[in-house]
């Protein structure tokens, strides 16, 4: 995004908008620092400059930094010509959401999602790659349904575009599962590579609910040192046809 | 995505925010949902939601999404999202998403134990969970947890920590009620999981100044 100078009364109504705290007091303008920008499109959208002088230049519509948008703002659906074969809109795909009726998660598995950048603060998607090339080197196998696959350079190494590196983003999921047996291993080791990154991770993992409704990873996760939150999201078996196992 | 799952807050204030989702999948169900998804729309609606919508409207409920409208947008949808913040009322939605047996699935986020025993009580059998397992990180680059209530009632980061901060001093100072605050706040979140009520709750308690806080703990 970018705000024109000449339009700018500099009335400072955007400033509060903006996600990751990048419109500044200029001289004699507002401006927005363009390389911390995700392009979100919240000031543009919600701020209701009185002049309308915040736009997106031609610029933020080019690859690579079309990729930031595409990554920011829910509205806009990721490019033809850079995503060919994804069928799934969204930073995520449908995860356990439909788990009901895909069986995408079986008894004997996990799925795990980790959101860089969330809550609030943005990831560069150089500190996606330190995950997703650790992941690699575990032999975990990275979603490849979810946006992110495409961003990736060498999906056996788990690096990205080198292109891309520096471009930042409100948040990137990155999805896997694991077999059951690897919990203990798959968590110690991305506890470690979390600590690494220059930003916040929203981690998340799906599990199956057991027949008298339990859920016993949380004991597992516990011993582990993670702390479960009390609140989740719950798919209630109401899809048809049911897929059990 | 994960929108709902991550949101912060305490069992006390989370005791009444639920996000109701309707969700195709595009291997399964997803071709011709668009009558599914209305009649799944009328039977939220009937239970006066505090929120709804879905990213591909473009806009909330709380931001001036027309029903009627939204209704007949559905053909191109393939999800709904709305919030509650009474227990009751998820109770009878779902109970009559139960009778409708509209195929579609059905994704709630609260309080673990509350939704499975709603659940329960309808003779539902809880499938699947996305469980949070919190932030990792640099976590010292968050804003203190009463923002992040508010602002990860918006699970795709679009409400932003200084605006927050500036609705929480205005209402501290009398210059703005907290529900004019939370209709506010909501703008950005174009998915309706946004929860008004609780958002006032939050920018009430909030409000209440130091020395008052002191009282009641008193």
């Amino acid at each position: 995004m970018r705000i024109d100078p000449e339009k700018c009364t500099e009335c400072d109504q955007c400033v509060d908008f903006c996600p990751v705290t990048c419109i500044f007091e200029g001289d004699g303008t507002y401006f927005i620092d363009e390389d911390e920008c995700v392009e979100c499109g919240v000031c543009l959208l919600d701020s209701d400059c009185p002049t309308d002088a915040i736009y997106m230049p031609e610029d933020s519509k080019r690859y690579p930094r079309s990729i930031r948008a595409a990554f920011s703002d829910p509205a806009v659906q990721y490019p033809e010509e850079l995503f060919p074969d994804l069928k799934q809109g969204g930073r995520g795909t449908e995860e356990m959401k439909t788990n009901d009726v895909t069986g995408k998660f079986g008894r004997g598995e996990y799925g795990m999602t980790l959101e860089l950048g969330r809550p609030g603060i943005g990831t560069r998607l150089k500190e996606v790659e330190k995950v997703t090339s650790k992941l690699s080197s575990l032999g975990v196998h990275i979603e490849d349904d979810n946006a992110l696959y495409f961003l990736l350079e060498d999906p056996e190494k788990g690096t990205l575009k080198k292109e891309l590196l520096e471009e930042k983003v409100l948040s990137v999921i990155v999805e896997f599962k694991i077999d059951k047996t690897q919990l203990e291993d798959v968590v110690i080791d991305l506890s470690a590579i979390l600590e690494t990154v220059d930003t916040v991770v929203s981690w998340g993992l799906v599990t199956r609910f057991e027949d008298d409704g339990s859920l016993p990873v949380t004991e597992r996760l516990e011993k582990l040192g993670i702390q479960v939150r009390p609140n989740a999201k719950i798919n209630l078996g109401m899809g048809r046809p049911l897929v059990e196992e | 995505m994960s929108h709902s799952a991550h949101r912060c807050g305490t069992v006390k204030n989370l005791q009444n925010d639920y996000t109701i989702y309707a969700r195709t999948s595009r291997f399964v169900n997803r071709q011709g949902c668009g009558p599914k998804l209305r009649k799944i729309l009328e039977i939220l609606l009937a239970e006066k939601p505090v929120n709804f919508g879905s990213s591909h409207s473009g806009k909330s409920f709380a931001a001036g999404l027309d029903p009627k409208e939204y209704a007949e947008s559905l053909d191109k949808a393939y999800a709904i999202a709305c919030c509650f913040s009474d227990r009751s009322a998820v109770r009878n939605v779902l109970e009559k998403l139960k009778e409708a047996d509209t195929g579609i699935s059905i994704v709630v986020s609260g309080l673990i134990d509350e939704v499975r025993n709603v659940a329960w009580e309808l003779d539902l059998k809880p499938h699947s969970a996305l469980l949070s397992l919190g932030i990792h990180g640099r976590k010292e680059l968050l804003p203190e947890e009463k923002i992040l209530e508010v602002t990860t009632m918006c699970g795709h980061g679009l409400v932003a920590t200084h605006l927050v901060e500036d609705v929480m001093d205005k209402v501290k100072a009398g210059d703005l009620t907290p529900e004019k605050g939370a209709k506010f706040l909501a703008q950005p979140c174009p998915c309706g999981i946004f929860n008004l009520h609780r958002c006032i709750e939050i920018l009430k308690d909030s409000s209440i100044t130091d020395s008052e806080n002191e009282e009641n703990k008193s």
